[in-house]
């Protein structure tokens, strides 16, 4: 345990998984609770107290209107060579920007520690963990014990976002679509799709590499040649504008609504962090952040496009104490101080706190063995004690 | 905190907690040449992965999806399509494929994981 006096409260208790925990989950639709390591991990949960929780919305709340100004800044100021965006790319992010086009989540990702939170990234385009966040922790808590609470109101946030949402639309169905091959992928699609279902939206389903395009109509199809009009998208706006389609997106007659918009590019990019520090250089929640080490001794540097802690280097004393491979980092690098998540007899979590609309909305918990939080952490459900 | 204490899921219990995880897949042999076409219309295409033949290659990746649309609220099957393959293979000359292209998304990556 930590010997920390801020630290009393949140802690981390080990428990005994429920009889057959696999089929309950199942039940309700989670079935990539292990791969080849344990994902789900209800051996033990993270306990909160109010005031922690409290202090954690506020958080939220606070670096998502930071966050707002931020992209305003970039835009008024063209600091786009700084997130790599393709040149073609920028007059439709700023008209996604300038015409408000829907959005409706994100995640950040924060470090809670001695009773500081700091936040280390935010995932604006493409957040996932949302459906266990959202459903798996609750119904293990409905069985765990049913007189506790959680930071959790997401799924009714997200149903009545999008009922906001709807007049907003255009006319036509809502599409959802994402990569065929990955169930955790579809799982989180497919969640997000029934949160609009429930809020009266007509949707699709449609997988992201079945998607058309006419060339003669200049629109885009699902499989059964129904133009797209709205389309929710678990799929980076990154690999988008990269892909043969991309372009089609640009000069696209229709003016699809694509959710997350493009803006939401600048945002789910790490070059955010330095432009949000020099911003804000006395926000409690930020951590001074760089595009060079800024001499900085104890650094995390990471790619501004990287996923799932892939070619992270955490330095320490100007020495490399850990570091990650990967396929990122040609688009360039961004340099945070470091901060390091606490350690929980060897488990270190990251809160993952969602944004719903313009509310935060509940916290997940991923928590890995090491300091760098890779795609063999495990969630971990949490509780108000 | 939560508000509700009922969360009721209309759409993925049903949709989802039948599906499994991706078997792997099995081996078709290093090097093995293929040639595939998504319509009767159109040439074949030989198939390419990385030069690593179709060892590698998942057998999904390589599907052919069916392709249709609505007239008069009619459901007519056009063919069949495949990502694996060029554009020119997949459609050749049929009309209702018409000049809709397929598989320009999609090849991105496995999963989004963030």
């Amino acid at each position: 345990m930590i010997n920390d006096k801020f630290l009393l409260l949140m802690d981390r208790i080990k428990t005994s998984p429920r009889n057959n925990w696999q089929a309950s989950v199942e039940k309700l639709g989670f079935g990539f609770h292990t791969t080849d390591v344990p994902y789900w991990d209800e051996t033990a949960y993270y306990s909160f107290s109010l005031a922690e929780v409290e202090q954690i919305e506020k958080a939220t709340n606070t670096l998502w209107e930071l966050s707002l100004k931020a992209v305003q800044h970039v835009i008024d100021n063209k600091l786009y060579s700084k997130f790599h965006i393709p040149e073609n790319y920028i007059p439709y992010i700023e008209k996604t920007w300038n015409e408000e086009h829907p959005s409706i989540y994100g995640r950040f990702d924060f470090c809670f520690k001695n009773g500081k939170i700091k936040m280390l990234e935010f995932n604006g385009d493409t957040p996932t963990s949302l459906y266990e966040a959202a459903i798996v922790q609750w119904f293990w808590l409905q069985d765990f014990d049913k007189n506790k609470d959680q930071l959790n109101s997401i799924h009714e946030k997200l149903i009545a976002y999008w009922k906001y949402l709807k007049v907003y639309l255009q006319p036509g169905k809502l599409h959802f679509t994402c990569l065929k091959e990955t169930l955790e992928d579809l799982t989180n699609t497919e969640y997000m799709r029934d949160c609009a279902i429930q809020a009266g939206i007509e949707t699709k389903l449609v997988f992201i590499d079945d998607i058309g395009w006419d060339e003669d109509s200049k629109q885009f199809l699902d499989l059964e040649d129904e133009p797209i009009k709205n389309i929710f998208k678990l799929y980076p706006w990154e690999w988008l504008a990269g892909e043969q389609f991309g372009t089609n997106i640009l000069e696209h007659t229709n003016k699809v609504f694509w959710i997350e918009p493009s803006w939401k590019m600048l945002l789910s990019n790490k070059a955010i962090l330095p432009i949000l520090w020099e911003l804000n250089p006395t926000c409690e929640y930020l951590l001074p952040s760089y595009f060079d080490d800024n001499g900085m001794k104890d650094y995390v540097k990471k790619p501004i496009l990287s996923r799932e802690g892939a070619n992270i280097e955490m330095v320490k004393h100007y020495g490399t104490i850990q570091q990650t491979t990967g396929e990122y980092g040609q688009e360039g690098f961004v340099y945070q101080q470091l901060f390091e998540l606490p350690d929980f007899d060897d488990n270190y979590p990251v809160i993952g706190s969602w944004i719903i609309g313009q509310e935060a909305a509940g916290i997940g918990i991923r928590e890995a063995n090491n300091l760098i939080t890779d795609n063999k952490s495990r969630f971990v459900p949490h509780l108000i004690s | 905190m939560k508000k509700s204490k009922t969360i009721q899921l209309i759409l993925i219990t049903a949709a989802l907690a039948s599906c499994q995880e991706k078997k792997k897949e099995p081996e078709w042999g290093g090097g093995n040449k293929t040639y595939v076409r998504g319509d009767s219309t159109a040439p074949y295409a030989r198939t390419h992965h990385g030069g690593m033949g179709l060892a590698t290659a998942a057998l999904w990746f390589y599907a052919f999806r069916p392709y249709g649309n609505y007239n008069n609220g009619t459901y007519s099957r056009a063919g069949y399509y495949s990502r694996a393959i060029p554009t020119g293979s997949n459609i050749g000359t049929n009309g209702y494929k018409g000049n809709v292209t397929r598989g320009g998304f999609g090849r991105g990556g496995y999963s989004v994981g963030s």
